[in-house]
């Protein structure tokens, strides 16, 4: 049988906080970040919210001790969250064990491009933008600021991203193909992704509500959400300490249509089920739902439907936590599988906050406070654009 | 920790193959079409190698095509092709990989924001800008429910979907759709001929011989119906696949393959056909040209960007070719690096580098 797989080490920068203890604090103090537009410029930042990370580039350069002028925020805030992971697993690169590196985006570099897009055609001042633009370059970058890493790879599914990068890393250490995996995602926020978002007319003005009956939309947040995840020969070997298990996770796919979910949820049923499956966990095991949950409309009827489809009339606890932290994209699986862990290792569920009244159709109600609880099963979801559905299911170490 | 202990924990076998049923390529030559075999090689014209794109109408329902995007019509096409070829009407996994995704659209939705000071937007090109557009598109065709991944590493994105799916056969998957696509528009080919990343090739001159900078930016898209059993359509197989992150030499390069081959039970002296990823950039070429006499001396190099271009999924077309050359049991002379041709054409390893950080070997078989 294949050997089990560990997180151990975990790393975050959001709009909460810019490490896991500031955005732990934030969480247990109910308190979101998601406020009025400071950093991103757009000609809509005082009719939107959004959750940024409360840092100027300039800063982030500075805690991240590079002055190299090709970082861009993108990069900044992946190896920021990928490098409080790895200090915080204690792994040491350099200990001959192969190391991977699979990170997740959406954008990139467009944070960047964006400001200068126009200008590279008449000046070459920014011409570095042609090599930082993509999606491998912050994830190379990682590898880099980490050191000793023997492969890297990117991978981007719209809002599940992160979610497959943890379950790809998981798969390749049950392969023997690597022994431990710093795995997650990465989104700055940008004007691309914000008028898109608004095009799509699915941006609350107001703050998110995320399972409300009165839901408006979401609210876009940025950040960047790594873990270390590790088979546990690699631990046993080294005497490290596992935080959580990673049991169980599913990809599937909608393949309704290419940005709205099915109003069954028949793609997001089948990964929920999918994921038990693999764990061998019933259904009643769940203890609580970190729930995809943006505030749409159209996504927390559908998950709402699926939740149903799967856990009948005894539906577990379940909160959405993207009204603290926003809409992060790629980072949003990465970001709750720390927020998950945390509430296994606290006994925490961390409240969906804003909300007031139930869904007619559903009738579900989410935690709508801090809730202390002994935890041992969570299930996380995520879902995306062009029907990506992924669930991942952490329990207790 | 020495490479035995490390040895404890890796895995000592990984039997996993992969039959390929069946491909679609569409790239800067006529390898839509399936009876193509290098006999008709087009040159790029200047210093971009533009893709030959098929009539589309033939692959995609009207309907779809008007909103599609050059790198989703090219993908939804290929992926057409190849799972016609295999005879299959749903696979088990949709994997594709790309190193841009849907530049036009990504370009066009950028364009319209800073040209109007974003208002008056339409969502379509943002829709279809997300970069796992051509993957969703082909399951939403399908109704294709199950596993769907998109890779978007540089020049690893092929590779990629590749090493995923030989692990979705172990976890029992049956058929799966793999594939490499890349676009570029005029503005982005604009801006690296302005940022010096091109070169204009001199005909005589090999590409593995070539002594300026810069290479010959291309794109285009390779699918394939990848089955874990064998079946009578069965072209040739995929035995393993392996990328290296920023290999310090040659020699590094060549302590690896003996590795991946020895994984293989394999030498380097039982290749009939090494094709390598020789892009005409003076330094991105450096540790191959090392490398070469020590492939040389155990089997035919050949090469493959002198006719498909550089770019992200450049390892897709090798492989399509790699899969023709032991389907043909011939190396095209175009190809060939080493005088000696092969006889008859049993493994085919592709040894793929990218921009000088993204290295893979690839081992393709007959089967």
């Amino acid at each position: 049988m294949s050997q089990k797989v560990y997180i151990t080490g975990l790393g975050m920068i959001s709009a909460i906080g810019n490490n896991v203890p500031e955005c732990f604090l934030s969480l247990s103090q109910s308190k979101t970040g998601i406020g009025k537009i400071q950093y991103l410029t757009t000609r809509y930042k005082d009719e939107f919210l959004a959750g940024e990370i409360k840092l100027s580039n300039a800063e982030l350069a500075d805690l991240v001790g590079d002055q190299n002028p090709a970082l861009n925020r993108n990069s900044y805030i992946a190896m920021l969250a990928a490098k409080e992971a790895v200090l915080n697993s204690g792994i040491d690169t350099k200990d001959g064990l192969r190391t991977g590196v699979i990170s997740s985006t959406t954008v990139a570099g467009m944070s960047k491009t964006e400001l200068y897009y126009k200008d590279l055609f008449k000046n070459d001042e920014h011409l570095d933008v042609l090599d930082t633009h993509d999606c491998g370059d912050s994830t190379e970058r990682i590898a880099d600021y980490i050191g000793n890493v023997d492969y890297v790879t990117t991978i981007s599914t719209a809002c599940s991203s992160a979610a497959n990068a943890i379950m790809l890393g998981c798969r390749m250490i049950k392969h023997g193909h690597l022994d431990r995996v710093v795995v997650g995602g990465v989104d700055a926020l940008s004007k691309f992704t914000f008028n898109g978002f608004n095009t799509l007319m699915i941006l609350d003005r107001e703050w998110c509500r995320p399972f409300d009956e009165n839901r408006k939309g979401l609210n876009l947040g940025e950040g960047a959400a790594f873990v270390v995840i590790e088979g546990e020969n690699a631990l046993n070997h080294r005497k490290g300490k596992a935080l959580a298990e990673l049991i169980g996770y599913a990809n599937t796919n909608d393949a309704y249509h290419l940005t709205a979910s099915s109003p069954e949820g028949f793609g997001a049923t089948l990964a929920i089920q999918q994921a038990l499956a693999l764990s061998g966990l019933k259904p009643t095991d769940i203890d609580y739902i970190n729930m995809h949950g943006t505030g749409t409309p159209n996504n927390d009827l559908s998950e709402s439907k699926a939740t149903v489809a799967v856990f009948g009339n005894q539906v577990p606890k379940f909160s959405s936590t993207k009204a603290f932290t926003g809409h992060t994209l790629a980072a949003a699986a990465s970001i709750e599988a720390v927020i998950s862990v945390l509430s296994l290792q606290n006994s925490m569920i961390f409240p969906n906050l804003n909300f007031n009244t139930p869904i007619a159709e559903t009738g579900l109600i989410p935690e709508t406070t801090l809730v202390h609880t002994p935890l041992n099963v969570i299930l996380s979801n995520s879902f995306g654009f062009g029907g990506n559905c992924s669930s991942l299911l952490f329990k207790k170490a | 920790m020495g490479e035995t202990a490390r040895h404890y924990y890796l895995r000592k076998h990984n039997l996993a193959k992969a039959y390929i049923n069946g491909t679609g390529c569409i790239s800067p030559q006529n390898s839509i079409d399936s009876d193509w075999f290098f006999d008709e090689v087009h040159s790029p014209k200047g210093d971009y190698f533009e893709a030959i794109e098929p009539s589309y109408k033939d692959f995609i329902a009207p309907n779809l095509l008007r909103r599609m995007g050059r790198a989703i019509k090219m993908g939804v096409a290929a992926g057409n092709i190849a799972i016609q070829q295999a005879g299959v009407k749903n696979v088990d996994a949709i994997v594709t990989g790309t190193g841009l995704g849907c530049f036009e659209d990504s370009e066009r939705f950028l364009l319209a924001i800073l040209d109007n000071d974003e208002q008056f937007l339409t969502p379509t090109s943002f829709i279809q800008s997300t970069h796992n557009t051509v993957g969703s598109q082909i399951a939403l065709i399908m109704k294709c429910h199950d596993y769907n991944f998109t890779y978007v590493h540089r020049g690893f994105s092929f590779e990629s979907t590749v090493q995923d799916a030989l692990m979705l056969f172990d976890e029992g998957k049956d058929t799966i759709l793999v594939g490499g696509i890349e676009e570029h528009t005029p503005n982005y080919i604009l801006l690296n001929r302005k940022a010096n990343k091109f070169q204009v090739r001199e005909p005589d001159m090999p590409i593995w011989m070539s002594e300026k900078r810069g290479i010959q930016m291309s794109e285009g898209a390779a699918f394939f119906v990848l089955s874990r059993n064998k079946t009578q359509s069965s072209l040739a197989c995929i035995n393993g696949i392996q990328t290296l992150y920023k290999p310090k030499n040659s020699e590094d390069i060549l302590k690896k393959l003996h590795m991946f081959l020895s994984s293989h039970r394999l030498t380097l002296s039982d290749m009939d056909v090494a094709l390598m990823g020789f892009s005409g950039d003076l330094i991105f070429d450096e540790k191959l040209k090392s490398l070469l006499p020590e492939i040389e001396k155990e089997t035919t190099a050949g090469a493959f960007k002198n006719v498909c271009g550089e770019y992200h999924t450049a390892t897709a077309f090798a492989m399509w070719t790699a899969t023709k050359i032991i389907e043909r049991q011939q190396l095209p002379k175009v190809l060939a690096i080493s005088a000696k041709l092969p006889s008859k054409i049993k493994y085919v390893l592709i040894i793929n580098q990218y921009l000088d950080i993204n290295y893979s070997f690839t081992l393709v078989s007959q089967c």
